[in-house]
Parts: structure tokens; C-alpha cells; sequence
């Protein structure tokens, strides 16, 4: 499935809004059925799954549910049907007219859908794609497992094959404009205990978990998790920079902006930053709010470019083959697949040993009994409680990277000066 | 235990609003001094931004995102909450001897609860969206996210405080308005709009229910709750995480709100000569909570240590080792314990009690359950569970502009006092009289 354009569906601006206000009925189903009928439409949700989610609060609206479809078989539903527009437009009169110019193919520019997305945001409507999204569950890429429905977007990182290069680092950085220290991309590079000196590197990302705590514990949902394909992501026109997700995030990776971002708002793109919805997301945090890893967030928008969806900065740039990226749901992706050949190329004795799997691979997640069910999954060994971090074979002010955030903001702080951070 | 102040009159309830001395002059400019140096350090964390505070990542940065500021927060919402919570149970349970300190602990708690607000104000990177995203945010997020528990809990125990309050004082200014200054009339009216008499049993039994609302809310939702929730419930931090957090908490802000009162209550004393108002029994009394509310908190302490350390999960056991090995700590724990020792020597041998000692002590005491709480907060982030971090070196001493924070607040409290002993009656009419009968 790509996000491009055709498939593109809109957040519900104020305008439509307030007609779907004006209306005697509730404005909120009306919304919510709008954005999933375009969902439909763009072939990311089932017509079952529309019909199923939306029956209920139907009958008790309007007494009787006239859109009336036979449950499809699903095999059978049209990937390009927009019939769930005009069944949501029978419901509510003209309105579904209204939202579907708004979907946009041509009457307005990409651009100022986007705006038109980022001010209902910033009225604070986007509670309309937060409330569903952070109960984690209800989301079209909520569900976890290979045969969730939609998009999921994770990554396989294989950590016999990284060399702790720092080269992803290096990208990440650039790619998304960090300040110094906010290593959204970070490599760990650690001995354990009976392995001798031997190193060991383990790259850190956000995990986009499914079950993220810190999507729960933001007061304002200004960090959410994208119904569409799973991203965990903050929305900088509303985040109040509390910081409680990076307190209860058990992976340490988020980065404050503390003072002045080193690089400044004119010189980044618009399109790096606001993502298919209109809202705020993509790039550097502005000062003030909280940032981290958006798995390239504006790449699986389509704003760098078709080619480059399913991809991340990170991934291209490592030489090693140690990060795939991609669809979790599709077993046909880059993660999956690698996983699985991977496998295959370590088989197990199976003809001795029956009861064995197939394979002796060792695969982890990290931390697993958090209970966050992250969306990143690695190969090779997990570190031990006992592991402790070394320096690596290239340092991180090697490749003009900084490690110690801290002494980069404390020097902020004797100078008082913004700029440092 | 029972003093009877009710031979103390009317005129002696308002001296602090009659009187006007040097020493009076003294504590406001030492007020307003401390406000001014926290004023002059913030207005360059509104320029710069956070970065002028030692706070930092956590992670691979090193640092702590919450150290001080969030520290002290719930610091003032624990003298806060345990301030209303005593006054509360001295309504519910009829225990006059502490009545000419009710109304003391009930402003209290209006001024920490302030301070705990500026706080928040201050910790949070962008204090210009407070409004404008948490309130359109409040009805899908309330649900979910414990720092909103915390706001909408905070909000509506203010607004019961002030209720409280303001129920009680109408009853006094009507009745003593004839000794209270002319040139605030327009106040006085305005805090007595509408009253008559036969209002007083109906505000009588308002009153006895919202204490009663503020005693079970107490451990379901305030300290005993919401605050220690904040930290609890997270799955990142193992020195945070647990059952024991919401018992040990509240038993902190009593012991903090018991200090705080017997701070106050000795201050006015001293000041206006209110021997006979609050008489030395009431500060005998005070201790010996002081000394119950102390020996909880260090049995609380002790149930932590013991479980952190004696066959606990790896994370757990090195968070509570660093805990117990940071000399910090047991100068919190060991001003605590003097309390105890003081309060439980003193019950015994009541010739030793000093009110002096007293206040000396219960300093102490809030010294130490402000450290005991930084150090929670910041040796609490300092070992998370992802122990790959250890290796990041990261210090944490709070800065200049956040320790003035500290002081400011303070400033705020003593302002806060000195400004409203000069307005309305601290200590409430009914402690020197039985209330007056009404023919409805
Ligand atoms: S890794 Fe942390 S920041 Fe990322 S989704 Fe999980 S809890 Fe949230
Ligand atoms: S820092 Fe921002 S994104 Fe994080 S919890 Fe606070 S408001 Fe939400």
C-alpha cells in the first residue's frame, strides 16, 4: 500500500466541522466515519471492518443503519469503491460533498490542505485522531501481528552484521536538522559478560511501540500514534513539553529541545515537517518541545519522494546491510523477508533433532516484558543486564557527532546562551 | 488533651490586622526580596528557554528531564494536601485543641497549592499553551494520562479549599466586622455578599461534608493517589515503580504539612504575642503527630529499602543500592528521625518541650522530605531499567535559576501570609467562641 497522493485522506477541517455541527446529529461519528470513509476509499480499511466499526453507533443515531450493505464477502470488496463516502453522505446530507473536495485531488494544492489540517490541529480538533489512536488498540495498525490490517511500519535490525560504523547516526542527523546530542539514532557499542572483550553494537531508534506508554501518559496527545500506519509520533504545535513520554519511555529516546534548535525554521522544509494529516510532526522539534525518532516520517508521506517510502535515512546509509525497514504487516517486506532468509540460511538440525525450530537464529526484542510490544525487532544477542557500554572503533566525535548531550546543554547553560543547544 | 482558648478576646483575634511594626516591615522586604531574585534568575529561563537549568536527556544524553522543579512540586502538594488534611479532620472529628490552627493550615495549602502550580508553570517547555492545549485535550485525555488526573485533581481540591474558606471567614468578618478596617470595605462586602445568620447551619453541616470529601479523598486521590501515580505507574523506572509509593507519599506530605503548620503557627505566635490563642499545649500536640506522621514515613522508607535490596530484580536492586549509598539521603532520613526522636523524647519528658526546638526541627524536617523527594525524582531517572545507559556519565545539581525557584515559593508563602493576616482574621472566631446559637 503506498500513501501517496490519490490515497491521501484529509483531516477534518473547522469548516466541515462546524457544518457537521450545524447538523442535529453527532458531529463526532460524523467526522470519524468521514475520515474512514476516505480510508476506505484509499483502500487502507476494510468495508467490513467500516460497516463493523460504525453499525452500533448508527442504529442508536439514526435508528436504522441505511447504508445498508450486505456484509461483502471480503474478498470480494472493491479496492477503489467510494461507495462508504456516499453512504456516509446519505447520513449526513451534503456534508460527505464538503469533506470529499476537501480530499483534494485537484481543487486545492497538497500545501494548503495541509494548512488547512495544521489549524484544526492547532484548535485542538486533532483530539479527534488522538483519542482512538492512543488506546493503541483500535488503530488500523494497532493490532500487532503479521496479519494486522494496514500498514505497520518497523524495522528488523541485525546487529551481527553492524559494525558500529556510526554512519546511520550521521544520517539521522542530518536528515531530520538535530540539534547536537539529540541522537534520535544512537549506537550502543557494549561488552558483555562472558563474551570476553569482544564489542558488540546495538542501534537504538524510537521502537513505535504498539503498546507505547508514552502515548498514554501525555497530557495534551500531542504524542500519538498514527492510526494509519502505526508511526508514534508528537505534534509540535501542541505539545506543552512536559516531558512526561521521555520519563515513560523505558528506552531513553527522546530529546527535549532545551534552547534554540541549531538549525533554524527557515531552513527547513515544510515538507519534512508536516505530514499527510496537516499536522506539525516531521524534522527538529522547535524549542520547547519534545522530539525523537520519526521513522522518517516524511519519506513514508511520499514528500521525498515515491521511491523513498519504506525507506529511512538510517537504512540507506548503512553499508552493512544491519537495518531494514518496512511493512511488518506484509510479509513480503524488507524486515520480514530479511528475517526469514536469514533464518533459512541458518537451519537446524532437524533430521536429529525433530522437536527443534527450524532455525538457530536468536531474535529479541528489547525489553520486551515492559510490555510495550515494540515494532523494532533485532537479530543477535540481546544484551544482559550485566552489559556495559564501551567505546567503539569509531568514536562519535569521529564523524562530528556529540554522546554527551549534557555537555553540550551545561556549557548552554553557564552562557545562558540559546544558540548552544 | 483539650485547651480551652475561648477566654481570649475578640480583640486579640484581629491584632495582626490592627498592628503595624518594623519587624513587619522586615518579613515583607525579605519576601520580596526572595521573590526578586527568583524573578530575576526566571526571566532568563524565559529568555534562553530551559537550557539554563542543569536538566538534560536521560538516555544516551545523561542527564534527567525532571529534577528540581518537579521535585519541589510535589513537595508544595504535599504540604498542601496534609495541611487540608488536618484541618479537615480537626472539623470532622471535633478536635477543638488544634481549631486556632485549622484556618493556618487551610492557607497553607492555598499558598503551597500556588506554588505547586508555579512550578508546573515553570518545569514545562512551552507555559504559553498550558490553556490552550490541555483544555481543549481534557476530555480525551483525562482518561488516560495520570499528570491530567494530577491537574483536574489539583483544580478541583483548590476549589474545595476555597470554598472551605471562604464559608468560614463570611461567619467571622460578619461578626467582627466592626474591629476590621474601613478602607477595605469594598472586600469585606464583597466576602459577606447575601449573608444572613440562618445561613450558618447550612454552611455548618457544607462545611462538615466537604471535609469529609477532603478525608476520602485523601488516600484515594490526593497524595495518597494521583501524585505518587505520576511515578508508580510507569513501566521505565524501577525505582519509581510500585505498590508502596502512594502510602509513603502521603505519609511525606503529612509530615511536611505537620512542620509546615507548627513553622507558621509559632511565627504568628511569637509575633503577636498569641500565648493564650495558641497556646503551648496546641505545639505539644503538633509534635507528637509530627513524631506518628515521622515514624510512618521512615517505616515506609524502611519497606523500600528492605524489598530494593534483599532479593530484588537486578534494576531494582542497583536503583536502591545507588539510593542507599548517596549520603543525601540519609541526611534526609536523619533529620526525620530527630524529629521523631525530639517529638517521642519530649511526649515523655514534657519539660524538655521547647517551641524554639520545635521550629528548628520541623525546618529540618522540611529540608529533608524536599531532598528525600529531588532525590527520588532524579536517582529514580538515573536508573531505569535500559541499564545499557549506566554508562553515560550524568550528574545532576540543580542550577541557580532552579534553587532560586525554590526560595521564590518560599518568598510567595511568607508573602502570602503577611499580606492576608493584614486582610482577614487567621485564626477563625469559633476557636475563641462557641458558636452562637441561632433562632432560624
Ligand atoms: S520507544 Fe519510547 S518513545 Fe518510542 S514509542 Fe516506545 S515508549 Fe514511545
Ligand atoms: S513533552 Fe509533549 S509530547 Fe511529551 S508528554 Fe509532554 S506534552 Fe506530550
Amino acid at each position: 500500500m503506498s500513501t501517496d497522493d490519490e490515497s491521501m485522506y484529509t483531516t477534518v477541517d473547522e469548516e466541515d466541522r462546524q457544518l457537521l455541527e450545524e447538523t442535529e446529529f453527532d458531529a463526532e461519528l460524523g467526522a470519524e466515519m468521514a475520515r474512514d470513509a476516505q480510508r476506505v476509499a484509499a483502500d487502507e480499511l476494510s468495508e467490513v471492518e467500516f460497516y463493523r466499526r460504525y453499525h452500533d453507533r448508527i442504529l442508536e443515531e439514526f435508528d436504522v443503519d441505511d447504508r445498508e450493505i450486505a456484509i461483502p464477502d471480503p474478498d470480494e470488496v472493491d479496492a477503489d469503491d467510494v461507495n462508504a463516502v456516499d453512504r456516509v453522505e446519505e447520513a449526513f446530507g451534503g456534508i460527505g460533498e464538503a469533506l470529499r473536495d476537501v480530499g483534494g485531488d485537484d481543487a486545492e494544492s497538497r500545501r494548503s490542505v495541509m494548512k488547512k489540517g495544521a489549524a484544526a490541529a492547532a484548535l485542538g480538533l486533532s483530539g479527534l485522531g488522538t483519542a482512538g489512536a492512543t488506546t493503541g488498540g483500535n488503530g488500523t495498525a494497532g493490532a500487532g501481528g503479521d496479519d494486522g490490517e494496514g500498514t505497520r511500519w518497523g524495522m528488523t535490525i541485525n546487529l551481527n552484521n553492524c559494525d558500529g560504523c556510526l554512519a546511520c547516526m550521521v544520517a539521522c542527523n542530518q536528515e531530520h536538522n538535530l540539534s547536537r546530542g539529540a541522537n534520535w539514532m544512537y549506537v550502543f557499542s557494549f561488552e558483555d559478560e562472558g563474551q570476553g572483550d569482544e564489542t558488540n553494537f546495538l542501534p537504538r531508534t524510537c521502537q513505535h511501540c504498539t503498546d507505547s506508554p508514552c502515548t498514554k501518559v501525555c497530557p495534551v496527545g500531542a504524542r500519538h500514534t498514527r492510526e494509519e500506519d502505526g508511526l508514534v509520533l508528537t505534534d509540535y504545535d501542541i505539545c506543552i513539553g512536559c516531558r512526561y513520554c521521555e520519563v515513560s519511555c523505558p528506552y531513553g529516546v527522546n530529546y527535549f529541545q532545551w534552547g534554540e534548535p541549531d538549525v533554524p525554521e527557515s531552513e527547513v522544509d515544510d515538507d519534512h515537517q508536516i505530514d499527510d494529516r496537516g499536522r506539525w510532526v516531521g524534522s527538529r522539534p522547535p524549542e520547547g518541545v519534545m522530539g525523537k525518532c520519526t521513522f522518517c516520517v516524511d519519506r513514508q508521506d511520499g514528500q521525498m519522494g515515491e521511491d523513498l517510502i519504506g525507506t529511512t535515512a538510517c537504512e540507506e546509509a548503512c553499508a552493512m546491510n544491519a537495518i531494514h525497514f518496512g511493512d511488518l504487516n506484509d510479509p513480503e517486506s524488507d524486515p520480514n523477508q530479511h528475517l526469514a532468509e536469514y533464518r533459512d540460511g541458518q537451519e537446524n538440525d532437524t533430521s536429529t533433532y525433530p522437536n527443534r525450530k527450524g532455525h538457530t537464529v536468536s531474535t529479541f526484542k528489547l525489553m520486551e516484558e515492559r510490555g510495550t510490544e515494540p515494532n523494532v525487532q533485532f537479530i543477535g544477542n540481546e544484551p544482559s543486564p550485566h552489559a556495559e557500554q564501551v567505546e567503539g572503533p569509531v568514536a562519535y566525535e569521529d564523524v562530528g557527532l556529540v554522546d554527551d548531550r549534557k555537555e553540550v546543554l551545561d556549557r548552554g547553560a553557564a552562557a545562558n546562551g540559546g544558540e548552544e543547544a | 488533651m483539650s485547651v480551652d482558648v475561648t477566654g481570649v478576646d475578640r480583640d486579640t483575634l484581629v491584632r495582626p490586622i490592627k498592628t503595624f511594626s518594623n519587624r513587619y516591615v522586615a518579613a515583607l522586604a525579605v519576601a520580596l526580596g526572595l521573590i526578586g531574585v527568583w524573578l530575576f534568575f526566571y526571566s532568563q529561563q524565559l529568555r534562553n528557554g530551559l537550557i539554563v537549568t542543569n536538566l538534560a536527556d536521560w538516555g544516551s544524553g545523561g542527564g534527567v528531564p525532571w529534577g528540581l522543579y518537579i521535585g519541589a512540586f510535589i513537595w508544595w502538594v504535599g504540604i498542601a494536601h496534609g495541611g487540608i488534611i488536618l484541618s479537615a479532620a480537626v472539623r470532622l472529628l471535633g478536635m477543638d485543641t488544634y481549631q486556632p490552627v485549622a484556618r493556618l493550615a487551610e492557607l497553607l495549602t492555598i499558598a503551597a497549592l500556588t506554588c505547586a502550580g508555579i512550578f508546573i508553570l515553570i518545569h514545562v517547555g512551552r507555559p504559553d499553551r498550558l490553556v490552550t492545549s490541555v483544555l481543549p485535550a481534557w476530555p480525551t485525555r483525562v482518561q488516560w494520562s495520570p499528570l491530567m488526573w494530577d491537574v483536574t485533581v489539583i483544580t478541583a481540591y483548590f476549589v474545595l479549599t476555597a470554598t472551605y474558606l471562604a464559608l468560614t471567614i463570611r461567619y467571622d468578618v460578619n461578626r467582627l466586622r466592626d474591629r476590621l478596617p474601613n478602607r477595605l470595605e469594598p472586600l469585606y462586602a464583597a466576602l459577606t455578599v447575601g449573608y444572613t445568620e440562618t445561613e450558618d447551619e447550612v454552611v455548618e453541616r457544607m462545611v462538615w461534608w466537604i471535609a469529609f470529601a477532603i478525608i476520602i479523598m485523601a488516600p484515594l486521590l490526593l497524595h495518597g493517589g494521583v501524585i505518587p501515580w505520576l511515578f508508580s505507574l510507569l513501566p521505565s523506572m524501577a525505582g519509581w515503580h510500585g505498590g508502596v509509593q502512594g502510602p509513603s507519599f502521603l505519609s511525606i506530605a503529612l509530615t511536611s504539612a505537620v512542620s509546615g503548620i507548627i513553622i507558621i503557627a509559632a511565627a504568628f505566635r511569637h509575633a503577636y504575642g498569641w500565648e493564650e490563642l495558641i497556646p503551648r499545649a496546641v505545639f505539644q500536640g503538633l509534635a507528637k503527630w509530627l513524631g506518628f506522621f515521622s515514624l510512618i514515613f521512615l517505616w515506609l522508607q524502611l519497606q523500600q529499602v528492605i524489598t530494593g535490596i534483599f532479593a530484588a530484580p537486578t534494576t531494582l536492586q542497583h536503583a536502591t543500592e545507588v539510593k542507599i549509598s548517596t549520603p543525601l539521603y540519609w541526611v534526609a532520613i536523619g533529620l526525620v528521625v530527630l524529629a521523631m526522636l525530639y517529638a517521642f523524647a519530649t511526649a515523655l519528658r514534657p519539660d524538655l518541650f521547647d517551641i524554639r526546638a520545635l521550629v528548628g526541627i520541623s525546618v529540618g524536617v522540611l529540608i529533608g522530605t524536599l531532598t528525600e523527594k529531588v532525590l527520588f525524582v532524579v536517582e529514580g531517572l538515573q536508573h531505569a531499567h535500559f541499564a545499557l545507559y549506566d554508562g553515560v556519565p550524568g550528574q545532576y545539581v540543580p542550577s541557580p535559576v532552579e534553587i532560586s525557584a525554590v526560595l521564590g515559593t518560599v518568598g510567595i508563602v511568607v508573602l502570602f501570609f503577611l499580606v492576608v493576616s493584614k486582610v482577614i482574621p487567621v485564626v477563625e472566631l469559633h476557636a475563641i467562641e462557641e458558636h452562637e446559637e441561632v433562632d432560624a
